[in-house]
């Protein structure tokens, strides 16, 4: 399956009367825009605000970063299942609105986007382009009605911005293209899995709590996914955050770099799959030992990659998975970090499985001790007026605070050093 | 600048293990490798005394010789204090270990050690103090003495000392964030790539890793069987005759109990002190079951009881030294023809 | 060999092969609370477990 991004390079955004795309430069229609989010019921109101590089500003209260994007009509359809019919992503053309961001605001959150300051240099989103939108359920809705409002509000801003480029003609290109686990063995090429855990049950996912394909997940045994899946908007962040953002499924840090070793020739990425941490001792080990399975059996790894969504009981999920990968004869190398909240900053408090051969360990930071000045800033952008108070008093901000810097996707360059 | 260096009875030149009762003594000047010591320090150093004690008097008066050592290192008014290198040597490690930990903590100057890793003073000490990698070789003296120099002066000048791969010391297991240029999508990925094309890579994060143990068969007659009886609730002989420590023991013993039917209690002391030891006092045979192992050896269940029963303990024993001692007690048992062995943990 | 004790976790996760559940850390191969005729009944059936283990592959550990 080949998916083909036409890359639509934003370097210019503002608010307008009518939404259109000149050059690389976005005017987004802003009554246009608020018309097609009050659609949808559940929503009083909703506000726009555009932040730009270089400003001494912050945006806090960060619920979900999206990058616009649109399928090419016939080839899909936006974020397929939540907000649109379902449909298989990850093939045709899909229009990428590049170096801008949807930042979807909400209540309560504490993370922040810096775009200026010691922050602002690891930050990924302070180089680019905000479309900062601030949907308002109704008070009266139930809390994870007015989650799902929130969220949808933010995909169809996205969607909705990515269609002013269709029919544009693309700066860029982009390609992926992967034949999965039907291709044949190369010598000397080993074949690698990707496996992600996309919820844990550590949190009870709500009932409309749309993460897979619009599906939340409950009940779900982990499934096997196209890699270009993930990256057309099968899979988005689920509403707790945890460090794990809608725009780093679409621009999947550990897919896009597994993709690059294909084009070089040095791995075949035969597939992926998304599973879900366990809520007891039953799921997990039937969540892992499937996962394991499938990687072997159905994907035919020679290798694979593990990341998890969530705190210390995904940690030893995936360290188990992992082992009975290892056990199966594919060899395995697990993402470690964030949320680690241990005030202890040791070796031991940090490993919550201890298997010999699950010695393949990138080690984050958890990034909650890690403290760089807050930037000195003229203007904040948060949900509501209180929030922009307490968000322009700070002074210092850890780095599990700072959108995108704290990482369960691959984008993390805070490591943990062992001394 | 002043150094305080401190040797066991083998490196300051007393003797081997028949001189390790040699009590604390104060020499001027550097000895045995403290002269190596004192070049690679440079030209501004001096070792002033050389703080000497054998490896048994220090392992059953630690307090004592801690105490004493202090005072010493007050006296010689030292900028740095210097234990070892210790190389393998347990109760040298730990002494140096525990040294070193009290000279930082009570006199706030630097303190530098060395050893192998498995001495027994790395796992306890890692985390408290630099403990250079010494290696278990002697002949690698020289390497060794320079990297616990080297470290020696950054620590004296207040410079940074570096992660352990750069400057040769054990990983204290602390963590420090930094920032690198490569994300951990990417250092992932070029990870699993080595791993999976049989290179070399190196994880990130190495816990405290169990291999596995290959387990051997088993055992086909049993009625042919000589089976011995291992305990770390260390159950030994009144008076403890081979001083097997209660803590992070680093000795094991063989005790005889041919023609015995029954432990008596009268016979026996517990030195584990991690369990309430009234039962087994009361009873030796309720860790070391020598009645009714010799009731199957009757009844012809086993073929022969061994003749001696092995006894450490394994309260707070690091796990590299608990490994050496499993290994040499393997050994001893294998020589004298076991088949099969029970295990009784406290 | 095969191991007898009461903290099975520790020699699981050490990699002991053959592990056997002894009767209290106290007294593993022991039991005070009882009369000494029952106490040595359960010593020996503690011991023929273990020797039984002995003679068995390992069990697939958890």
């Amino acid at each position: 399956m080949r998916l083909t991004l036409f890359v639509h390079p934003i370097t210019d955004l503002r608010l307008g009367g009518e939404t259109r795309i000149e050059g690389a430069a976005l005017t987004v229609g802003e009554e246009e825009l608020r018309g097609a989010l009050l659609q949808d019921g559940r929503l009083e109101s909703v506000s726009f605000e555009v932040v730009r590089p270089g400003e001494h500003a912050r945006i806090g209260g960060v619920f979900d970063v999206i990058e616009p994007r649109a399928k090419q009509p016939g080839d899909g359809y936006d974020f397929p299942g939540a907000i649109s019919p379902m449909a298989l992503a990850g093939r045709g053309t899909t229009h990428v609105l590049r170096g801008m961001t949807v930042a979807v605001l909400g209540e309560p959150s504490g993370s922040v986007i810096e775009m200026a300051g010691p922050w602002a240099e690891w930050c990924p989103f302070s180089a680019l382009h905000h479309l900062v939108v601030i949907p308002r359920p109704r008070p009266d809705l139930p809390r994870h009605m007015a989650l799902n409002a929130r969220k949808q509000a933010g995909l169809r801003a996205a969607a909705y911005l990515a269609r002013a480029s269709l029919g544009l003609p693309p700066a860029d290109t982009e390609m992926y293209e992967s034949d999965g686990p039907s291709q044949p063995r190369v010598e000397g090429v080993p074949r690698v899995a990707y496996i992600a855990q996309v919820h844990s049950r550590q949190f009870v996912a709500e009932v409309d709590e749309q993460i897979v394909y619009g599906h939340n997940t409950t009940g779900m045994v982990p499934v096997v996914l196209h890699p270009n899946e993930w990256l057309d908007g099968a899979v988005l962040a689920p509403n707790a955050g945890l460090n794990v953002l809608t725009y780093h499924y679409q621009n999947h840090p550990i897919l896009t770099e597994l993709y690059r070793w294909q084009e070089e020739g040095r791995v075949a990425l035969v597939g992926t799959i998304a599973t879900m941490a366990g809520g007891d001792n039953f799921d997990r080990d039937l969540n892992c030992t499937l996962a394991a399975e499938l990687t072997k059996w159905a994907l035919g790894a020679d290798a694979a990659v593990l990341t998890k969504t969530g705190g210390g009981a995904p940690h030893a999920d995936m360290g188990y998975t992992a082992k009975l990968l290892e056990d199966m004869g594919v060899k395995t190398a697990v993402m470690v970090g964030p949320p680690n909240l241990s005030p202890e900053r040791t070796v031991e408090s940090s490993t919550l499985f201890n298997y010999p051969e699950v010695d393949a360990i990138v080690f984050n930071s958890g990034g909650a001790y890690f403290e760089l000045p807050a930037a000195r800033v003229e203007r904040v952008v948060a949900p509501s007026p209180e929030a922009a108070e307490t968000f322009f008093g700070l002074e210092k901000l850890a780095a599990s605070r700072v959108t995108g810097v704290t990482s369960q996707q691959g984008a993390q360059r805070l490591r943990a050093l062992v001394y | 600048m002043r150094v305080v260096h401190y040797l066991n009875q083998f490196f300051a030149g007393i003797g081997g293990e028949e001189a390790a009762g040699a009590p604390p003594e104060v020499r001027d000047g550097a000895h045995g490798p403290g002269r190596l010591l004192q070049q690679l320090l440079g030209p501004e150093a001096q070792v002033a005394v050389t703080l000497v004690c054998g490896d048994n008097y220090a392992a059953e008066n630690l307090e004592q010789l801690t105490a004493w050592a202090l005072d010493r290192v007050r006296e010689a008014q030292a900028d740095l204090f210097v234990a070892g290198p210790c190389f393998e040597a347990g109760r040298y490690g730990v002494a140096a270990g525990a040294l070193c930990a009290a000279v930082q903590q009570h006199l706030g100057i630097p303190a530098v050690t060395g050893m192998a890793e498995e001495n027994p003073g790395v796992d306890l000490y890692r985390k408290d103090l630099y403990i250079v990698d010494s290696g278990t070789n002697v002949t690698a003296m020289r390497d060794a003495v320079g990297r616990m120099a080297s470290l020696a002066l950054r620590l004296l000048a207040g410079e940074e000392v570096g992660p352990p791969s750069e400057a040769g010391y054990h990983p204290r297991g602390l963590i420090r964030d930094a920032f690198v240029e490569e994300t951990a999508a990417q250092r992932l990925v070029r990870m699993v790539y080595a791993k999976a094309t049989g290179e070399k890579y190196e994880s990130e994060l190495r816990g405290a890793v169990f291999p596995k143990v290959p387990a051997p068969p088993p055992v086909i007659d049993l009625g042919r069987a000589k089976v011995a009886i291992v305990t770390d609730g260390g159950v030994v002989p009144k008076g403890n005759p081979d001083r097997i420590q209660g803590n992070a023991a680093q000795n094991w013993g063989a005790y005889s109990i041919a023609g015995v039917d029954d432990l008596r209690a009268e016979d026996y002391e517990i030195t584990h002190g991690g369990y309430d030891r009234r039962y087994v006092e009361e009873d030796p045979d309720r860790m070391v079951p020598v009645d009714v192992m010799r009731e199957l050896e009757r009844q012809g269940v086993v073929g022969k009881v061994h003749d001696q029963f092995i006894s450490t303990s394994g309260l707070a024993n690091p796990i590299a030294n608990s490994r050496r001692l499993g290994r040499e007690i393997a050994k001893k048992l294998k020589e004298d023809e076991v088949d099969a062995v029970i295990l009784v943990s406290a | 060999m095969v191991q007898i004790t009461s903290v099975m976790p520790v020699a699981k996760m050490v990699g002991s092969n053959r592990v056997i559940q002894g009767n209290g850390i106290v007294s593993p191969v022991g039991a005070p609370d009882l009369p000494p005729e029952e106490e040595r009944k359960l010593r020996e059936r503690i011991l023929r477990q273990a020797l039984e283990a002995l003679q068995r592959e390992p069990e697939a550990s958890a």
